[in-house]
């Protein structure tokens, strides 16, 4: 596996900027992790907070409102749960370059979700992120420097 | 796909277990009730009186006290509608007499009886209310520099002449409830036909509208303008923290408007009894001192101020009556408003 691992950029190596920005955005989202779960974020509604404070300008669609409103404020610790899981699976996903492509599709789906809950000064990052997280998934950025081209080449397969 | 869901799967379990490994602690303090509190960021940030009641709270009442903090008290009113009935919310602080009657028309109150206290002769009127207790109250004023050399009584109309054209921020009344009060204190004294003519002169002559109290103050204290709207107590505020006496605040000759603060406590609260003792240590001189010297604004019980730096505060010799406009006074005034403002820009 390590010998793969180092292989992969004699044989992908055109892909080595963009694994070096995926472990920059997996860094992040291990800081972004590492805050919250020292903090109170499983434990206080911030996350129901999040959700009556930014939920009524959103852009959201209305079922997705509804259900956000209907389901997500009451059951916040699931929610809360279920982020910061998503958020820990990102990070390490992509500091070791380990099933990059689904968890990028995972990481579009969570940010569009972040994208409806977050105040609008904060959107345009979270744009940024989105688009990142769908090239990681297009490319395979798991391929170089990644855990992801040992399996590539036993297995192969879209999912690498 | 299955090393997908293998690799998910772990990341869960590890998450589960570390989460119930931390909260172990966590769940003995939990055996506490929790008092949840509404209250603007101002009240609850850490230079705010907030932290310094919560404190001293949760030294005798066996709770916790969560404090969940909106902007504004429309955004607080906004929050308690979508999340106070499903996750519980215990008291509200920080609704002015503009807000009273939509809280009261949107959403149903705990009665409150304080009739005992012996609130300050100023805010008695305030104190009438069913449902909410006043704790703070301020006299709005417009600040100046004592270098500027402006004089320090004028009159509303002194304000439109051309020495400080450009030189005044306002609030906007439609995001902040100093603005509101101008709006309000200009046509109470001038009446309705000349209070509006005068607030299109007005909107000729300010600097700025600003969202909010403290974006209109950052410009007056970036020297941008000469004049801001705000508290009689803003000059005492540079004096104690800052060791700067430059600031003054104007007498004007037409009476001046008072804005009271409210505390109220939501009919669906879990920990009715809880809230109560926290309004009761709001109301008492230790709880009145700590909001008086966070705030920077007056206290409503008598004698609190006495041998502190608020004594010194000059409350001019004419206030207006405290009066509780309705919702569809304030929302006829907001949209002339409005209207004057769009024939201003074009």
């Amino acid at each position: 596996m390590l010998v793969a691992f180092f292989e992969s950029i004699k044989y992908s190596g055109h892909l080595v900027p963009i694994s070096f920005l995926r472990i920059f955005v997996g860094y992040y989202y291990l800081q972004e992790f590492i805050l919250k779960f020292s903090g109170d974020f499983l434990i206080r509604p911030r996350v129901a907070e999040m959700i009556s404070q930014n939920l009524v300008a959103s852009q959201a669609p209305e079922w997705v409102k509804w259900i956000l409103n209907t389901y997500m404020v009451v059951h916040w610790q699931g929610f809360a749960f279920t982020l910061l899981a998503i958020e820990l699976a990102i990070a390490i996903s992509y500091i070791l370059g380990y099933v990059v492509r689904p968890i990028g599709l995972l990481a579009v789906l969570s940010t569009i979700l972040l994208l409806y809950l977050s105040p609008s000064g904060s959107q345009d990052f979270l744009k940024i992120l989105l688009a990142t997280h769908f090239a990681f998934a297009w490319v395979g950025a798991g391929r170089c420097l990644g855990l992801d081209y040992y399996f590539f080449k036993r297995v192969r397969g879209i999912w690498w | 796909m299955k090393h997908f869901f293998i690799f998910i799967t772990a990341v869960f379990l590890f998450l589960f277990v570390a989460h119930i490994n931390k909260n172990q602690n966590f769940l003995a303090s939990e055996q506490k009730p929790t008092v949840r509190i509404f209250a603007y960021s101002s009240f609850t940030s850490k230079w705010g009186p907030g932290p310094q009641l919560k404190n001293l709270f949760e030294q005798t009442c066996e709770c916790v006290v969560e404090f969940i903090e909106g902007s504004d008290s429309g955004i607080l009113l906004q929050r308690l509608k979508v999340e106070g009935q499903k996750l519980g919310a215990d008291l509200v602080i920080g609704f002015d007499q503009f807000d009273l009657q939509k809280a009261t028309v949107e959403l149903s109150w705990r009665a409150l009886d304080f009739s005992k206290i012996d609130f300050d002769s100023q805010i008695l009127l305030a104190s009438k209310n069913e449902y909410f207790v006043p704790y703070d109250w301020g006299v709005l004023s417009f600040v100046t520099k004592k270098s500027k050399g402006f004089s320090t009584t004028l009159s509303l109309d002194d304000l439109l002449k051309s020495q400080f054209a450009s030189k005044i921020a306002l609030q906007d009344p439609r995001t902040s409830s100093v603005g509101l009060q101008f709006v309000m204190w200009v046509l109470k004294v001038k009446g309705e036909t000349e209070g509006y003519e005068y607030l299109k002169q007005m909107m000729k002559q300010a600097h700025s509208f600003s969202p909010s109290w403290s974006t209109a103050y950052g410009l007056f204290k970036s020297d941008q303008v000469d004049m801001v709207l705000s508290y009689a107590a803003s000059p005492l505020y540079h004096s104690i923290e800052e060791k700067n006496d430059d600031f003054v605040s104007l007498e004007m000759i037409e009476p001046q408007p008072v804005q009271v603060e409210f505390v109220g406590i939501p009919s669906f609260c879990k920990n009715c009894e809880k809230a109560e003792e926290f309004v009761n240590l709001m109301m008492s001189p230790e709880g009145q001192k700590i909001i008086m010297e966070k705030n920077y604004m007056l206290p409503v019980l008598k004698n609190v101020k006495i041998g502190t730096p608020f004594e010194t505060i000059k409350i001019p010799f004419r206030l207006l009556d405290i009066e509780f406009p309705s919702l569809t006074e304030v929302d006829g005034v907001l949209t002339r408003w409005s209207q004057i403002r769009r024939e201003i820009s074009l």
